[in-house]
């Protein structure tokens, strides 16, 4: 049966695109490594199907390109690296599945987005820790996935916090859930009348399934629903902020502020970054860039259900004495800056028309990676350099530093925006995302999500990582059907 | 084999004697690690938080108390393991300090670690296989009265000669008699602090004498080496001489002696009132009939010798079984004492060393019940210094740690073994016997 | 089985010979006594097989040579540091132990909150260097004693700190492993940067093989070393001790305050924890001093702090009117401490507190607010010191029930369970009669609270054939209620996969068979072929629970 056929008979007509304008959107993205077309893009609309086309995929070996989100492509992970692949939009499976407030519980499917997941949360009194502005299609499945870094590293013991369970179809076919998740019956209706609510998402033995998914970009297999940690919604809340005129005079603070756990968001920005995370238009960003401090920290604090503002009122004041002890004024807003309007739009999604990192220059490059606070400013000085030596301003470098896991590692992110209508602009921010990303390495940077270049710089310092990885590959993608091409090994 | 008989074994009265007597125990220790580290809340550091020198130096599991309870288990119930090899170097290389014995009754109240330990040495004696060195010296005892090497007993109280001592084994009385222990009477160096010993106390205004001929060797250190005839022989060959001598009360500045008339003599029915010096010592401070005049300028620690401290409780009588309330709750009726190390002799020394002007007491992170052992315990200095010394050295490497200038202490051995080691700071000497701190301030 | 001479030569030349031992008196003494430990299958008086050898590698390098050499003699081994439970002794007569004592390095960064601890580095020692530095770790629930990495990467690991500071599982930044083939994989970070901060990665995290719900128990190579997220500690460099062995009590943590709450039900319990989530104020907390019985605990914390009772004691001190009347007031009870960080904070975390104990109906215990009381279960807590109080009873102990992970689930099932060890504690002869429910277990299992720890004591005598064997009958029992009632395997039971009664390791063909029924097989599936990948001698023996797949057959 040719591959069309095959795929009409699984997933209808209606859902097996291939349209060269459709299939040339879904091969667009940010990146600048190379991507093929797709042939076809499908859309499932439940697991069955999924679990299918693996194992039809397997039998033809068709590559797979699982996709979630939609709108802009900012990593190029989406993006066929392959000639005959398949992309599996996943966007179509957009359920919350389910709400437990007992447990802070939810469970959704991969096309579930933050605004979407939220409004179910909001009507019990919940909602779902946020990245920094995602975009308006970002899946909700993805993100944690993928590991993206959240705003409040506090309620992060796990590193993929707030990822729990997971309904995944390997790379060979094989369907399963995972932790506590695949002790019982692979039925969700059946675990919930059991109470059992997809709390626990480790093993459920001696393996963690759910690791081997997260920052895979769709190498090993398909989620089709993860159950996610949420939280209860403060009934008090502020952003605090404090500027700072290097990075180096937050960092005793951080630390301090971070022991205590008293925050619940907590991270620093730089001034440009800043301004993009506000700036609506380019004046806007051009103006803010202008009166906004060179660096800023951003602390968030709430006060819950259980003496709400006894808990606001003691961890503010903590915070502001040990922000005053560690030289810094924090407050309820800067000038030109005020917390909350930060907190609205770091923790809101992107509702621009253009992605708000593009809106300066109309487009832009990043590059992240983990370190720990007191390395941040090596790594920035580093860079800057690199910036200086290629002509790149450095004043539109954008800086988010983020604690993850309870801030035993930081995300770092360097923002380097470009006018992509500019030859010249898109070549030299091409040297300089190449020269910082070896840079970066070779300075310790850890590149956990290896995307694009950065899987062979990253896997290439470790040959017994590399290796288990291909291990497992062959384990769960025998056929190597998954993303072919990323993370190679 | 299994001897299945053994578990219906009749539980014994009173305290354990054999080793049979231990089955119970050896099925039912917890490998809880309570014999491997100092008790786990008082652990202050990393580095000092073992407890027992035997495991920590060989690192085998059946170096350990609860590998002794395994051990023993082996030989008794399934005869897996003999006699011999690795067996005997277990056995025979433990200090017999009691550092497991504290450990283990944080938690449970139905094991006796320490005396399961010596009773399989004293197995291994039985049987003959104890190692030479030791042999020697229990026949030394025999013989000499002593066990130390190459000393006579017609040499034992020349330490005395000059201090115009009431000599008791004659017609003379007194209150206290004067016990120096072989260490105090045989060695050249502490022959001298003997004499201070008596001189203070003297001064003190103590009715003392000593035994004159009848002094000899309390047998403690042939109990801890399982030497059990030899010990016995030693101790009613004392009785008998303190009985002869109408001996009521004795002070020992050695703490094996101590330990060995306190404790091991009690239980086999010979009681007399027995006090370390530091104890009279620090009551005469505490009266003011000792009152200490001079400054001594120093930071020293205190090292608690293990016979003094966690064992120098007093003895209980006891004659009780073992009874199951509540279907299988173990307890004893009537109740069984428990020699925790809660009673031991550890603010005495401490108080005399407070009182002296200028002199500042730094502790060791293993202080008291729990001090670590110096090494030269159960033997183990006699037939296997290498060892011996690496315990020691263990010790002064503490003892440095603290800052403190001397290790203080007041019992011969200790001093002995701890003298003139090399630590991992490099050779250390000042140890000190705290009657010259005493001497000095006074 | 004897042990070629070229090996024991081999091992010899790797450890120096004091280092390894095939004397009988060391080898039988690497024999676990089945019934004096939890072994979660039995109890059953057995030992576990004699290791051809035991060996005591010093280092990574010299853990890597013992594992290539017995890849190369075909011999299997298993690793352990404390030897606290079953699963640290191998399960077959072809095999050599290690024991991983001489390993015990502790580093820590003070900054970044991270300690790198060598398998032999017990929680006991971690968490004091930790403390000096004004941190923390989570000591699992088997208390201080055990390894701390052990705990971490080789078994499961919470316990009453894991409220706060998370399960050993996510604690866990970095491990180095000496994998069964003998590669050493190095996640996260440490293989390519050599730091130790993210055991994740890059990419897929391969660590998701080196442990899940629980560690590999030793079948899957030998992890040497391994980096842990530290946690904050709000007091002082070392927890003052007042008292002499056997009572120590904490002195002056005036930031740290500890309470029995008393609740006047199961659902209150449930809700109590669901708040305590919500609200995050503990420090610790756990179902702790029930473990003895419902009917006894409180005289045996009266037994604890005042050093001349005995267990003798324990029938008057039930019946003491003012005991009587407090123990019942503990019927359904639960301990917690709250560490304040500011005085604003632990005004909060009293204020919410209080608000949660009048939501649930709640109280304070009046006796555990008596000064000696409180200090020792501060210390008993904070240090998880007395872990072995759970064999004080009879010698031996069994863990049993562990109900649903769920509090709301499994909170109306307690007294029911509770009756049933009632019935059998009446009924027989071979388990302590401490008034039916002693059950213990962890508000949370994991950190943010979500998952709750029970497991009821089902205390007996090792000593005692009759008891060991009543035990396990009331175990048989247990598990046949619980199956009854849809709530799945028994704590007891729980390793009765993992190893035969015999002592020995079950055989492929047993674990194909076992594992059969799965309602998901991936979970056995899957490991398989991961063990075939790493441990292709597969000389870690049946912990590690495998299915042959299908196509493999």
């Amino acid at each position: 049966m040719a591959t069309k056929d095959s795929l009409v008979t699984i997933f209808g007509k209606a859902n097996v695109l291939d349209d060269p304008a459709v299939l040339a959107a879904y091969a667009k993205s940010h990146s600048f490594d190379p991507g093929f077309k797709p042939w076809y893009v499908v859309k499932p609309k439940d697991s069955e199907q999924v679990e299918k086309l693996v194992k039809w995929a397997n039998k033809t070996k068709t590559p797979l390109v699982p996709v979630s989100s939609t709108g802009v492509k900012l990593r190029g992970d989406s993006v066929p690296s392959v000639p005959e692949a398949v992309v599996v939009d996943m966007s179509g499976m957009n359920k919350v599945l389910n709400v437990n407030r007992q447990q802070r519980m939810a469970v959704v499917e991969p096309g579930v987005t933050y605004d979407q997941l939220n409004k179910e949360l909001a009507k019990q009194k919940m909602t779902i820790p946020g990245s920094l502005k995602a975009k308006a299609g970002q899946s909700v499945l993805t993100d944690v996935v993928e590991a993206v870094p959240r705003l409040n590293p506090m309620i992060q013991w796990n590193f993929f916090d707030p990822l729990r369970c997971a309904e995944i179809t390997w790379g060979d076919g094989q369907r399963m859930f995972t932790g506590e998740a695949a002790g019982g019956p692979r039925d969700l209706e059946k675990q919930w009348n059991n109470q059992t609510w997809q709390v626990l998402y480790m093993g459920p033995w001696m393996t963690d399934y759910f690791r081997f998914v997260t920052q895979a970009q769709g190498t090993m297999g398909i989620a089709t629903w993860v159950s996610l940690k949420t939280a209860v919604k403060p009934l008090v809340h502020q952003l605090f902020v404090a500027e700072a005129d290097d990075l180096a005079a937050l960092e005793s603070f951080v630390y301090k502020a971070m022991w205590t756990r008293f925050p619940d968001e907590i991270f620093i920005l730089n001034r440009a970054q800043a301004a993009n995370v506000m700036g609506k238009t380019v004046e806007e960003i051009e103006m803010l860039k202008e009166v906004l401090p060179p660096w800023i920290v951003a602390v968030g604090v709430a006060g819950r259900e259980i003496v709400p503002e006894v808990r606001f009122e003691a961890r503010s004041k903590d915070l502001i004495d040990i922000a005053q002890a560690n030289g810094l004024d924090l407050k309820e807003g800067i000038s030109n800056l005020s917390g909350r309007a930060l907190y609205e739009e770091v923790s809101g999604t992107d509702k621009g028309k253009t992605y708000w990192k593009d809106v300066y220059a109309g487009s832009h490059q990043n590059v992240f990676f983990l370190t720990q606070l007191d390395k941040t400013g090596m790594f920035l000085k580093a860079v800057r350099e690199i910036a200086e030596d290629l002509g790149y301003p450095t004043e539109d470098i954008g800086v988010y530093i983020q604690p993850k896991h309870l801030g035993s590692s930081y995300h770092m992110e360097f923002t380097f925006p470009y006018d992509p209508d500019s030859a010249k602009q898109e070549g030299r921010v091409q040297d300089l995302v190449d020269a910082v990303s070896v840079a970066v390495s070779d300075l310790g940077g850890y590149f956990s999500r290896p995307y694009g270049k950065w899987a062979g710089i990253q896997l290439n310092k470790d040959a017994q990582s590399a290796s288990a990885l291909k291990k497992l590959r062959e384990i769960f993608d025998p056929a190597d059907i998954m993303n072919p091409g990323k993370l190679p090994i | 084999m299994a001897k299945k008989s053994l578990y219906e074994m009749k539980l014994p009265k009173g305290y354990e004697k054999k080793l049979e007597d231990f089955f119970p125990m050896e099925r039912r220790c917890s490998n809880c690690l309570g014999c491997k580290f100092v008790p786990f809340e008082k652990i202050k550091s990393d580095r000092f938080s073992r407890n027992c020198p035997s495991v920590w130096y060989y690192n085998f599991n059946t170096y350990s108390a609860r590998g002794r309870f395994q051990l023993g288990q082996n030989i008794i119930e399934d005869g897996y393991v003999k006699f011999e090899g690795q067996a005997l170097e277990a056995i025979f290389n433990c200090q017999a300090c009691g550092a497991c014995d504290v450990g283990c009754k944080i938690t449970r109240f139905n094991l006796e670690p320490l005396a399961h330990n010596i009773a399989l040495k004293e197995r291994a004696v039985e049987k003959g296989l104890a190692p030479v060195e030791l042999k020697a010296a229990a026949n030394s005892l025999a013989k000499q009265k002593t066990m130390l090497p190459d000393c006579k007993k017609a040499d034992r109280a020349n330490w005395a000669k000059g201090l115009g001592l009431k000599d008791v084994s004659g017609k003379d009385t007194a209150e206290y008699v004067f016990f120096p222990g072989c260490q105090y009477a045989y060695d050249a160096d502490l022959k001298k602090k003997a004499k201070t010993y008596v001189k203070v106390l003297k001064q003190a205004g103590v009715d003392l004498g000593y035994l004159g001929n009848l002094d000899m060797c309390c047998g403690g250190r042939a109990k801890q080496m399982g030497f059990r005839d030899d010990f016995e022989a030693a101790a009613k060959g004392n009785g008998a001489a303190w009985a002869k001598a109408g001996v009521t009360k004795i002070v020992t500045p050695c703490s094996d002696c101590y330990h060995a008339i306190k404790r091991q003599y009690a239980l086999l029915g010979i009681k007399v009132e027995v006090v370390h010096a530091v104890e009279l010592i620090a009551e005469l401070v505490k009266a003011k009939k000792l009152k200490f005049k001079k400054s001594v300028d120093k930071a020293v620690t205190y090292h608690d010798p293990c016979h003094l401290g966690r064992l120098g409780e007093p003895h209980e009588d006891w004659n009780g079984t073992e009874v199951k309330i509540l279907n299988q709750i173990h307890t004893w009726e009537p109740a069984r004492p428990r020699y925790a190390g809660t009673y031991g002799i550890y603010d005495a020394p401490r108080e005399i060393l407070a009182a002296i002007p200028g002199l500042r007491l730094i502790e060791m992170e293993r202080c008291r019940e729990n001090s670590w052992c110096c090494g030269a315990g159960g033997g183990c200095s006699v037939f296997n210094p290498e060892y011996s010394d690496a315990i020691a050295s263990e010790r002064v490497t503490e003892a440095q740690a603290t800052g403190a200038e001397a290790i203080v202490t007041a019992c011969p051995w200790c001093e002995i073994n701890l003298s003139g080691i090399e630590s991992d700071n490099g050779t250390f000497t000042n140890v000190v016997d705290i009657i010259d701190l005493v001497a000095k301030a006074l | 089985m004897a042990l070629s001479r070229d090996f024991f030569r081999a091992l010899e030349d790797i450890v120096g010979k004091r280092n390894v031992s095939e004397d009988p008196a060391v080898t039988e003494n690497y024999r676990c006594i089945t019934a004096q430990s939890s072994a979660h299958y039995g109890p059953v008086n057995t030992r576990t097989p004699k290791p051809l050898a035991v060996v005591l590698p010093g280092s990574t390098e010299e853990v890597q040579q013992v594992v290539r050499l017995c890849n190369k003699y075909k011999v299997e081994f298993k690793a352990a540091t404390t030897f606290w439970a079953a699963m640290g002794f191998i399960g077959s007569d072809n095999a050599i132990q290690i024991d991983l004592i001489r390993m015990q390095g502790i580093e820590i960064d003070e900054k970044n909150m991270i300690a790198v601890v060598d398998p032999f580095a017990i929680g006991g020692t971690v968490q004091v260097e930790a403390m000096k530095r004004g941190l923390n770790c989570n000591v699992a629930g088997v208390g201080c004693s055990s390894s701390t990495l052990a705990g971490t990467a080789g078994w499961v690991g919470f316990g009453p700190s894991s409220i706060f500071m998370g399960i050993a599982s996510e604690n866990l930044l970095g491990a180095e492993w000496v994998l069964p083939d003998g590669e050493i994989l190095r996640t996260g970070t440490l293989g390519a940067e050599g730091e130790w901060f993210c055991g994740e990665g890059p990419g897929p995290s391969t660590r998701g093989m080196l442990r899940g719900w629980m560690g590999t128990a030793g079948t899957m190579g030998v992890c040497t070393r391994i980096a842990i997220r530290l946690h904050p500690w709000p007091g002082p460099k070392w927890i003052p001790v007042r008292g002499t062995a056997p009572l120590y009590m904490a002195d002056g943590l005036d930031n740290v305050r500890a309470y029995t709450v008393c609740l006047p039900d199961w659902e209150a319990y449930a809700k109590l924890f669901q708040l305590f989530y919500e609200a995050d104020i503990c420090y610790l907390a756990h179902r702790q001093f029930n473990m003895f019985g419902r009917d006894i605990k409180t005289a045996m914390v009266e037994i604890f702090t005042h050093p001349e009772l005995q267990f003798r004691d324990i029938p008057r001190l039930v019946e003491d009117p003012y005991l009587k009347e407090q123990n019942a007031q503990m019927k359904v009870d639960v301990q917690i401490v709250m560490a304040g960080f500011s005085d604003r904070d632990l005004d909060y975390k009293e204020k919410a507190f209080d608000a949660i104990l009048a939501k649930v109906g709640a109280h304070k215990s009046e006796y555990y607010l008596q000064q000696d009381i409180e200090d020792f279960v501060k210390l008993y807590l904070l240090r998880l010191a007395r872990k072995n109080y759970n064999y004080t009873l009879c010698s031996s102990y069994e863990g049993n029930f562990g109900l649903h992970p769920n509090v709301w689930k499994a909170a109306p099932f307690m007294e029911e369970a509770a009756a049933l060890k009632l019935k059998w504690e009446q009924e027989h002869t071979g388990i302590a009669a401490v008034g039916g429910d002693s059950d213990m277990g962890s508000v949370s299992g994991i950190g943010g609270g979500g998952t709750t720890g029970w497991e009821f004591f089902v205390h007996f005598d090792a000593f005692d054939q009759e008891s060991i064997k009543n035990a396990d009958a009331h175990i048989e029992d247990t598990q046949r209620w619980m199956f009854e009632k849809g709530l799945g395997v028994d704590f007891g039971r729980w390793n009765a996969d993992c190893r035969k009664n015999s002592g020995y390791s079950y055989t492929q063909d047993e674990h194909d068979a076992m594992y059969s029924k799965l309602p998901q097989p991936g979970i056995a599936t899957y490991q398989y072929k991961i063990r075939e990948a790493f441990n292709p001698n597969r000389l870690g023996g049946s912990y590690y629970k495998t299915m042959t797949p299908p196509e493999c057959k």
